[in-house]
């Protein structure tokens, strides 16, 4: 094993011998390896250790290969990083990121920017096509679907749609992970409650429209809700990514019971990209890093923390996802993706329009 | 007189020992070094930033941009809820200080309520707009007392926490004991002795405070608004996690600057820059109220 003959060399050499724990399903090839931990540092960005189970994979990647990962900044948004780079292009410090994780319509962005290099992982051939650059910049790495994540000690009849949600027994309940003039996850509710509401993804006014109503009902509201708000009973019904919403339900251990719902219509699916810096510092590590990740072991990993990934067709194809994992994660069936131009276009319209349509001046009648 | 006994007068002239002057230039020297590093080099940074657009070209589109309604509407918003939590927040701390100084109580209460205030003025951010859901929320802890324990509806009759209002109520907490941590030197100021002497001549309470200790203090009450002003102008995280739907300057600049979906980071350094503007003409107001407020002193 590479691993092996790697260790010998390192304790034949007199540096110390970096005890290497092995991955299944990981086995990173040997010139990479010994580049990368010549490196010896990766730098991360906007990774939340329990955001698609990235603490126990940034511990399982420094376990097999020995690389020390600095995270930078984990609540950092996709604009962050963008900006994170862009900040460092000279600076060869822990400050400048060598891999970033972002929003699907981010990655075209970066490209324009100049801020990322072309790299294709070995398992390449594998990836759903439609989720990634032709050219290599950037590629889809996993997606959520939208989901509710309802505390069942406050709610009793549990929402299993969109449509539900108008009801006037939720009154006061329903919140958004986040402001949808600048948060990802919120923007793309709204444009997911469009699907539920009758609009397409070409068309968020639906979207609009319909969190006016649920405003107007008096059954939203207008605060940022969380794993913490969730359990309060203040936001028990918290529309959010599925792999969040099931961390969530995970973490809290039952004190309150938390189902996670998959509406019935409206499945929308959210993709975020991979890409390795142009002016990253320790570029082999960065490369160590993608094909970590787009290795079976990686893939595991995020599915782990209930994330689909783009390979994840390959995957079900060698019968390579233990049935347990399997069943825990979320039926998707239905699921639609919006292309970038879609996602552009809602977002012009819902961050324009969200502050005038249902934001609080509308529920105080301004003259 | 005499040369020689003009001079005996007037004191012999002084000679200015180039070293000293030297000396006192370096100490000034970490100041404007810690200025120029944390505020003149920004500033030049932001100003340079706001005319630029995304490739670095220059324009002048990101301040054009600020002619759009909403933000404009973001400005009057965050004057409005700056000036309130300013002036509430400065009358209310300084009624606090004065009557835990002045107002005759234990004289426990005095420490306590600074070391309070020491701590409380430093709470802001995601902690606080999350103890305040807690509770002032709709299921919140002093809510439902309320409600069980005195069947007062706080929601029915109209109060919301996630409103401009819900905010200003958040941003007391920190606007509160600042207030009374600066005010309380000025208080301590007061002699008792003044007040004293006042009414030995016949002065009536409210003759004392109009004519000896509002006047003392009133230049350090205008000043420490000003703070008040400042620090609810520039908060951002509070207002983000309580109630973001409130259209407030700093929530627009962190929208374009981190967010996930907007990202014109020209716009948010005009949007800074603007901040910066209203800031200096809020200090100039502060200064044309300060100089009428120190003409007794002339």
């Amino acid at each position: 094993m590479p691993l092996v003959a790697l260790l010998a060399s390192a304790c034949g050499s007199g540096t110390p011998a970096v005890s290497l724990v092995p991955v299944t399903g990981f086995t990173p090839d040997a010139t990479l390896l010994a580049a990368a931990q010549k490196e010896g540092t990766l730098n991360v960005i906007a990774l939340p250790p329990d955001w698609c189970n990235y603490g126990p994979m940034i511990t399982a990647f420094t376990g097999a290969t020995g690389l020390k990962v600095n995270s930078i900044t984990p609540d950092a948004g996709s604009g962050d990083e963008l900006t994170a780079i862009t900040s460092n292009k000279t600076n060869a410090g822990p400050q400048a990121p060598d891999v970033v994780d972002v929003g699907y319509s981010f990655g075209a962005q970066a490209v324009q920017q100049g801020l990322l290099q072309a790299y294709k992982v070995s398992t390449w051939s594998t990836i759903d096509p439609k989720t990634v650059d032709p050219n290599g910049m950037w590629y889809g790495d996993y997606y959520g679907v939208l989901s509710f994540a309802v505390n069942t000690s406050v709610v009793k009849d549990v929402p299993a749609d969109w449509s539900d949600l108008l009801k006037p027994e939720y009154a006061h309940q329903i919140a958004l992970a986040g402001d949808p003039t600048a948060s990802n996850q919120a923007i793309q509710s709204v444009e997911a409650s469009a699907l539920g509401n009758g609009g397409t993804l070409d068309n968020a006014q639906k979207g609009l429209d319909f969190f006016k109503q649920l405003q107007q009902a008096g059954n939203f509201v207008p605060t940022v809700g969380g794993q913490g708000t969730l359990a309060s009973g203040e936001t028990p019904i918290l529309i959010t990514w599925n792999y969040l919403a099931q961390s969530y339900a995970d973490a809290l251990k039952g004190n309150p019971a938390v189902q996670v719902v998959i509406p019935k219509t409206g499945r929308f699916g959210g993709i975020y990209v991979q890409g390795i810096s142009a002016y990253a510092p320790h570029p082999n590590a960065a490369k160590l890093w993608e094909e970590y990740l787009y290795s079976d072991a990686g893939q595991i990993g995020w599915l782990t923390g209930y994330c689909y990934t783009t390979r994840f067709a390959d995957l079900v194809s060698r019968n390579a996802i233990p049935a347990a994992l399997k069943a825990k994660l979320p039926d998707d069936t239905g699921v639609v993706f919006p292309s970038a131009d879609q996602l552009t276009a809602s977002k012009t319209l819902i961050t324009g329009n969200w502050k005038s349509e249902v934001g609080v001046s509308v529920a105080t009648a301004k003259p | 007189m005499t040369a020689p006994a003009q001079m005996l007068v007037q004191g012999a002239p002084k000679a200015r020992p180039a070293r000293r002057r030297n000396l006192n230039v370096l100490g000034l020297a970490p100041f404007v070094i810690f200025a120029a590093l944390f505020l003149l080099i920004p500033v030049v940074f932001l100003v340079v930033g706001s005319l630029q657009d995304a490739q670095g070209n220059p324009t002048l589109a990101n301040y054009g941009d600020l002619s759009q309604d909403f933000i404009i509407d973001a400005y009057v918003t965050s004057i409005r809820v700056s000036l309130v939590t300013a002036i509430a927040g400065g009358l209310f701390g300084f009624l606090l200080a004065y009557a835990v100084i002045l107002g005759g109580l234990p004289s426990f209460l005095r420490p306590a309520l600074m070391t309070f205030s020491g701590v409380a003025s430093n709470f802001a951010g995601v902690p606080l707009a999350l103890a305040f859901i807690f509770t002032l929320g709709h299921v919140g802890l002093v809510t439902k007392f309320l409600l069980d324990s005195f069947g007062i509806d706080m929601y029915g009759s109209g109060f919301n926490l996630y409103s401009e209002v819900g905010i200003e109520a958040t941003y007391m907490y920190f606007q509160f004991p600042l207030m009374v941590l600066i005010m309380a030197p000025a208080i301590d100021g007061l002699r008792q002795d003044w007040r004293e002497a006042s009414a030995n001549l016949g002065a009536t309470p409210a003759e004392y405070w109009r004519h000896i200790a509002l006047p003392i203090l009133t230049p350090t009450l205008l000043g420490t608004m000003i703070l008040l002003f400042g620090n609810s102008f520039g908060a951002q995280a509070t207002a983000y996690e309580l109630a973001p739907q409130v259209n407030l300057v700093t929530l627009v600049i962190s929208a374009q600057m981190s967010g996930d979906v907007l990202h014109n980071v020209g716009l948010g350094y005009s949007l800074a820059v603007g901040m910066i503007a209203i800031m200096a003409v809020a200090i100039f107001f502060y200064t044309l109220l300060q100089r009428r407020s120190e003409r007794w002193l002339r």
